[in-house]
């Protein structure tokens, strides 16, 4: 088979991994070596999606030995099958890099005959890469389910960045959709990354030259629209994981339908906004210091699509609220809608030189549209409608892009778990 | 110390002796950008005065110098090429002078800060009209605060620094990604790119580490220039491409599988041209060899 064609197959079935940074690097490079990474990541282009590219994100194979239900991949699908030798991947991503099309590679894989010998052949592109091509570029690798440990802690030397992914949120997800996956053989070599991490950190801090562990940490992915799961079973089980594994990422994936199968819900769009609210709280999550309990309740599961989550938010407790910009923590600015990491640590800046005015705040750059809602400015506050919890909820909403709320109706999910299957 | 003496506080030396507010030469240009620290104190029948350097960074810096120790102070600094003749002007021209440029250098370093000296040297490279008085501004301001200068973002003259330098600054991480590297013969790494800023020298160190071995060219096509690497070391150079490059032969091979995973990575359920644009502005896509 062709080149061209293998690389037609193969990166067509890696495309719903949604995954694509290639930040946290710290590999320098060497004498006659090729390449190092960029802390704060590169991408070097953007697909037809708007999604971002900077790593040659493709499958090693796509002949795959399970049948979980939401893949492209599934054994039971009718799709044209390829497989790369490990010295074909090792030249397109040299090539590629050496034209600076790419930070590096993103290696997966669909399971071939059994997990340990796909780990094997994966092993021996990254090793290739690494020792006899003085490879430096960023690694993303898959660690596979159910492989032998001893396989991943080899990998995580030559990988800059691992993940595992969970996919489907819940056990009852799992037993729907992927029968032959276990929970626990996923859990597994999430665990097992997170303590070698910790432990060749250690080591490092004793002998300088001892190797890193997956420098960059680790990741993973759910699929959002594949199960009934609620948005805060979602949510919670991302805390839960950044807390327990210490996760780099957790990418959510809008499902796509690639197949229909009884035990599938029958939608005729990806839940995008969905997938968007999610990502807008996992940020909150991780950078401004909120809980999944204070985004989400039982009485709330999900997300209002019509309103993002900080703002949600804010309403909800607008007992804390207006407060004082020229006084407040930065943690409490970090809290008001419409203020981000950016604005807040500018406004924490410029207060220290001078008390700032309503006019200061426009100039540092700070989006008022929706904070003046939430803020006094020397004690003043400024949105003449009042502070009203009705009056600031509506100009919130109606706020909202309306090419967002459009996208809302269109793609209402008509899931079949809601008629009790 | 010499340096000492650029440091403007003794500020009596910089503040024009006559007083009497009213309408100045500085006023009639105040768009925010042009306005002067000392408008108010201009005298009212004075031309403006301009300050002309050769376009240079040294130039520059000669002209900031000349500024704190001439009795003529300027309300604009231009360089040579963006200068238009004006019989109302008082054009003052500048002899570039490294030693004093490099006291001013040195200078920024010492009394305000490494990042106030980068911050300069990006909107210098942003090459915009305006961007020589910004800077004599922006550093009149930081040698009477100190290093706490990037704080006040409710100043103008910083935030006008501020915005250009992020400006440049992000076009330069945007070009790290999308130089598009052609292989031709001789083994030769090629990329020529139209950036809106002069920015190929920021773009230089980040290629000599990642590619130590390999020789490129970055090319300037707008401003014909070049970073030339051979391997040990770059240089910019003035360059213009005449004859047709002649790709290596599998130059041609490459670019289609590179087309080929651009086309096959795209989802194309959720197609959404707007936000691509968004982050790759069609003004890039020229040397792309995807798009």
């Amino acid at each position: 088979m062709e080149l061209q064609e293998k690389l037609k197959i193969l990166s067509d079935s890696a495309k719903y991994d949604v995954s694509c940074s290639s930040s946290g690097g710290t590999r320098k490079n060497i004498r006659g070596g090729i390449g190092n990474s960029h802390m704060s990541g590169i991408c070097h282009s953007w697909a037809d999606d708007g999604r971002c590219i900077s790593l040659l994100k493709i499958l090693l194979t796509n002949c795959c030995i399970y049948d979980c239900v939401y893949c492209v991949n599934r054994v039971t699908n009718d799709v044209p099958r390829a497989q790369f030798t490990p010295d074909e991947i090792v030249n397109l991503t040299i090539e590629f890099y050496r034209r600076n099309y790419i930070e590096g590679l993103f290696l997966s894989s669909a399971i071939i005959k059994n997990p340990d010998y796909t780990m094997e052949l994966m092993l021996q592109v990254v090793k290739n890469l690494r020792e006899e091509n003085r490879f430096n570029g960023y690694i993303h690798m898959k660690a596979i389910p159910g492989a032998d440990s001893n396989l991943i802690a080899q990998a995580g030397l030559y990988a800059d960045r691992m993940s595992v992914n969970i996919e489907l949120p819940s056990e009852q997800g799992l037993k729907l959709l992927a029968p032959q996956k276990k929970k626990e053989a996923i859990i597994r070599p999430m665990n097992f990354i997170h303590n070698q991490i910790g432990q060749k950190a250690e080591e490092k801090k004793l002998f300088k030259k001892s190797p890193l562990f997956v420098p960059a940490g680790q990741s993973t992915q759910l699929i959002i629209g594949a199960t009934p799961d609620r948005d805060l079973n979602i949510l919670r089980l991302s805390e839960g994981l950044y807390k327990k594994f210490n996760l780099k990422r957790v990418y959510y994936s809008a499902y796509v339908p690639v197949s229909s199968h009884p035990n599938l819900p029958s939608i005729s769009n990806p839940p995008m906004l969905r997938e968007h609210r999610l990502y807008q709280a996992d940020w909150l999550l991780r950078y401004y210091g909120f809980s999944a309990s204070e985004l989400l309740n039982e009485e709330q599961p999900d997300f209002d699509t019509g309103i993002d989550p900080k703002a949600n938010w804010a309403i909800r407790n607008l007992q804390c609220f207006p407060i004082e910009v020229n006084k407040a923590d930065y943690s409490m600015l970090l809290r008001v809608p419409g203020i981000g990491v950016r604005s807040a640590i500018r406004i924490v800046q410029a207060r220290r030189m001078k008390i700032l005015s309503y006019e200061n705040l426009k100039k540092i750059g700070v989006v008022l549209k929706r904070a003046r809602f939430f803020i006094t400015c020397n004690g003043k506050y400024y949105n003449e409608l009042g502070f009203n919890e009705n009056i600031i909820r509506q100009a919130l909403v109606g706020d909202a892009a309306p090419k967002l709320l459009e996208q809302r109706y269109n793609w209402e999910q008509l899931s079949m778990f809601s008629t009790g299957v | 110390m010499d340096a000492i003496q650029i440091c403007p506080m003794s500020s009596s030396t910089n503040t024009p002796t006559s007083s009497g507010g009213g309408i100045s030469a500085a006023t009639t240009l105040d768009n925010g950008f042009y306005s002067l620290a000392g408008e108010k104190m201009l005298p009212k029948l004075k031309n403006p005065v301009y300050y002309v350097y050769d376009g240079s960074f040294e130039g520059l810096l000669t002209a900031v110098y000349e500024a704190y120790y001439q009795s003529m102070k300027p309300d604009l600094i231009v360089s040579q090429a963006n200068y238009q003749e004006d019989l109302l002007v008082k054009k003052i021209v500048i002899q570039t002078d490294c030693l004093k440029a490099d006291k001013v250098y040195d200078a920024i370093i010492k009394k305000i800060s490494y990042e106030a000296l980068q911050k300069v040297f990006c909107v210098f490279l942003s090459e915009l009209p305006e961007s020589a008085t910004m800077i004599y501004e922006y550093l009149r301001l930081g040698w009477m605060i100190g290093e706490k200068v990037d704080f006040c973002l409710s100043e103008q003259k910083v935030l006008n620094v501020h915005t250009v330098f992020k400006k440049v600054s992000s076009e330069k991480h945007r070009m790290l990604g999308f130089i598009r590297f052609r292989k031709i013969k001789g083994n030769i790494y090629y990329a020529p790119i139209e950036p809106d800023y002069n920015i190929i020298g920021l773009l230089a160190p980040h290629f000599a580490r990642r590619f130590n071995d390999q020789y490129f060219v970055i090319h300037d096509v707008r401003r014909n220039t070049a970073v030339v690497y051979n391997r040990s070391e770059w240089i910019i150079s003035e360059f213009t491409a005449n004859q047709v490059i002649a790709f290596d032969k599998d130059e041609q091979n490459v670019q289609n599988l590179w087309k080929q995973f651009f086309d096959s990575i795209t989802i194309k359920d959720k197609i959404n041209p707007r936000l691509q644009k968004q982050f790759m502005p069609k003004r890039y896509w020229k040397y792309l060899i995807e798009k």
